[in-house]
């Protein structure tokens, strides 16, 4: 059995104007609501006693216990109980111990975890940081996710904001940091103004870059387009219908060719006057050439009398050609 | 062009007492060796970076020579690999090793000598039929040859034989070992083309358009019969007149009637590889074509962009000389249709097709 180590603290009552309250090397918390916090502490007073280590100018500096010190500052309180960790207490120690004691009663959002491991590269291999604290963060273990998460901080504030609030996902962040400060702002009020889905952020950021280096745009200039001001600018549609119509831009503009051989293919259909209940499916993409016909039918007899109605449908036997008077550009 | 350098190498313990590794070793004396085990590998991301520095000596339990890994769904040419190594020098944004390979540094497989024997047996086994065997798969088949030798130990065992040829490409102007070779039968050497644009952004370190097109008419007129590949084609605003310009350049200085034959196939990626290389070459325009997913998971150029840039290129080969075997790389039959006018319609009538151009061109 491993031996337990005491951790040999005191117990103090500390003026708060004496504590250093700015996020400082141990702190791994963002973007937080203090109001809960403030409530409980309100009744029934603050139950576990901060961390705190003495600085060489006789303050304090916050190891662990950051939102309850706020809390208590907000409300007025002029001095709090706080435990006092020995001089020699490391800083890596530090660091441990508000990391267990965070881990212990809440989650963290990305943007959290992205801080306690940016604080833990100041200390250890990156190897070790995969292997031993990437796990217990839930965060997929290899170096490529590692730096994902390390990128975070470099990021403006309204995008942390809003993967902590998984309102943008984080694999688009990182993609975010190839490109200039203007350019992402941009994408991050495009995507977090309506409600997109993480998967359609990550197509959609993936053309508006394509789109903008086809065309020789700013990515600015590719979402600044006339057509998709309109739409964000209807009052008569709703979130989802705005993101649907700027997808639908968007893709008509990076796959001209393809969606020039679907409208093809869709107005020589309509031209057939294919009975209700019955669809011609084209290959995805037009790769393949197998074409699907499908009937819906509830007799037999039906079913007959449809297939005699397409046998003699005149334009029938064009239908694989449709869609080839296709211009790309 | 100048050679690459090499600054380390990585002795695999099993490699040291084969002939080729010895060989190595006794060109590059100066070069510090570390000596690893065969299971000490590389972590992903040290993978993705490649290292084209170090050159890895390798005792290779696999087989040397492999069917090319077409699919079933569009058709192959039945080229057969022969897995001499793996990672190439050139650094092409575009490559698919990049995804493909599972560890970093050039890896040398240093019992080739050794196991020429039974590659041998496999080609003498089936007299009927003819290998089309070559180098260039899983590297540069030219570009290391200076270490490797690799020309001096294939071109005199493959030369000697009666069903097969060996093809050699490149995208160097690494020719001196080959002309100075005295064996011309039964070997193809071919050369990689692109527009010069596309050289000049995302064929990093290889030769220029005319460095290789002069290498290939130096090996022309030392009696090499030649193959030319545009592979990757890339389309781009512009692509039809440079790759016009490309063709306009071989003209110039290659006699047509000893090209055995010309490929053309067009860009095109697993969907993990996008990754790879956008991380590795961020400044890269290759994805800005339209891109769809094919029958066999990888995207391509949708479809008629593809017809239209085979049509267009065919077309100017074929007014330049109009037996120039021209062949499309992983293609449908539909796509070979309307871009080439015929369709082998599958696999197998193309190698016969592409085994007739050998009985035709190379007095088999």
């Amino acid at each position: 059995m491993m031996k337990k180590e005491l951790l040999k603290s005191t117990i103090l009552n500390v003026d708060i104007s004496d504590i250093d309250l700015k996020p400082g090397p141990f702190c791994m918390s963002f973007n937080f609501n203090l109001k809960p916090i403030k409530a409980s502490i309100g009744k029934f007073g603050v139950l576990n006693p901060p961390y705190l280590l003495k600085k060489s100018d006789s303050n304090f500096i916050v190891v662990a216990g950051y939102r309850r010190l706020l809390s208590v500052k907000e409300l007025g309180w002029k001095d709090i109980l706080c435990q006092i960790l020995p001089n020699d207490f490391s800083p890596f120690q530090a660091l441990l111990l508000n990391l267990n004691d965070n881990l212990i009663h809440r989650k963290f959002n990305n943007i959290e975890k992205g801080m306690v491991l940016q604080r833990l590269i100041g200390f250890l291999k990156r190897e070790e940081i995969v292997t031993n604290f990437m796990p217990i963060l839930n965060i997929a273990t290899n170096k490529q996710t590692l730096e994902l998460f390390l990128g975070l901080e470099e990021l403006e504030e309204e995008i942390k904001v809003s993967i902590a609030e998984e309102r943008l996902s984080l694999r688009v962040a990182g993609f975010m940091r190839n490109i200039g400060r203007d350019d992402r702002l941009r994408i991050n009020d495009l995507f977090t103004s309506l409600k997109w889905t993480f998967n359609q952020q990550w197509e959609t950021i993936q053309w508006i870059i394509e789109i903008a280096s086809r065309e020789g745009r700013t990515i600015k200039e590719v979402i600044d387009d006339r057509h998709i001001i309109e739409v964000l600018n209807n009052d008569r549609m709703n979130n989802p219908q705005k993101v649907k119509a700027i997808v639908k831009i968007l893709k008509a503009r990076r796959f001209p060719s393809l969606l020039e051989a679907e409208k093809l293919f869709k107005k020589g259909l309509s031209n057939l006057s294919l009975p209700l209940g019955v669809k011609i499916i084209p290959p995805p993409f037009f790769e393949g050439i197998d074409y699907r016909l499908e009937i819906v039918f509830t007799k037999g007899q039906e079913l007959k009398e449809e297939l005699a109605y397409l046998y003699n449908l005149p334009g029938l036997e064009e239908v694989t050609d449709f869609w080839k008077g296709a211009e790309h550009r | 062009m100048k050679q690459f350098k090499i600054r380390r190498i990585l002795l695999e313990r099993g490699a040291e007492n084969d002939s080729l590794a010895q060989k190595i070793l006794k060109k590059l004396p100066n070069i510090p060796i570390e000596n690893v085990k065969p299971d000490e590998l590389a972590s992903r991301e040290d993978i993705e970076e490649m290292d084209k520095e170090s050159l890895r000596l390798i005792h290779f339990r696999g087989d040397f020579l492999k069917p090319c890994p077409g699919t079933r769904r569009y058709i192959c040419c039945g080229y057969q690999i022969l897995n001499v190594g793996i990672n190439c020098p050139m650094d092409c944004s575009y490559c698919f090793l990049q995804s493909y390979i599972n560890q970093p540094s050039f890896r040398i497989f240093t019992n080739l000598e050794d196991r020429l024997n039974s590659i041998g047996e496999i080609i003498d086994s089936s007299p009927d039929k003819i290998f089309r065997i070559g180098t260039g798969e899983f590297t540069d088949s030219l570009s290391l040859d200076y270490v490797t030798g690799w020309t001096d130990l294939l071109l005199p065992f493959f030369s000697n034989r009666k069903n097969c040829i060996l093809e050699l490409k490149t995208k160097t102007s690494f020719i001196k070992d080959l002309i100075e070779s005295r064996y011309r039968k039964r070997i193809v050497v071919s050369w990689s083309l692109n527009t010069p644009r596309i050289i000049a952004n995302e064929e990093h370190m290889s030769a220029s358009l005319k460095s290789r097109i002069l290498a290939a008419q130096e090996c022309q007129k030392a009696g090499f019969v030649l193959a030319f590949h545009f592979d990757p084609l890339i389309n781009y605003q512009g692509w039809a007149d440079e790759y016009k310009e490309t063709v306009h350049l071989l003209e110039r200085y290659i006699d047509p009637e000893s090209i055995i034959w010309i490929s053309l196939g067009s860009f095109r990626y697993m969907p993990n590889l996008k990754w790879v290389i956008m991380k590795r070459f961020p400044e890269t325009n290759i994805f800005n074509g339209e891109f769809v997913p094919g029958l066999d998971g990888k995207f391509r150029y949708f479809k008629p962009i593809r017809v239209e840039m085979y049509a267009n290129l065919s077309e100017i080969l074929k007014k330049w000389y109009n037996d120039l075997g021209i062949y499309l790389c992983m293609e449908s039959d539909d796509v070979w249709r309307q871009s080439l006018g015929w369709s082998p319609e599958n696999s197998a009538n193309l190698s016969s097709y592409l085994d007739n151009r050998i009985r035709k061109l190379m007095a088999y």
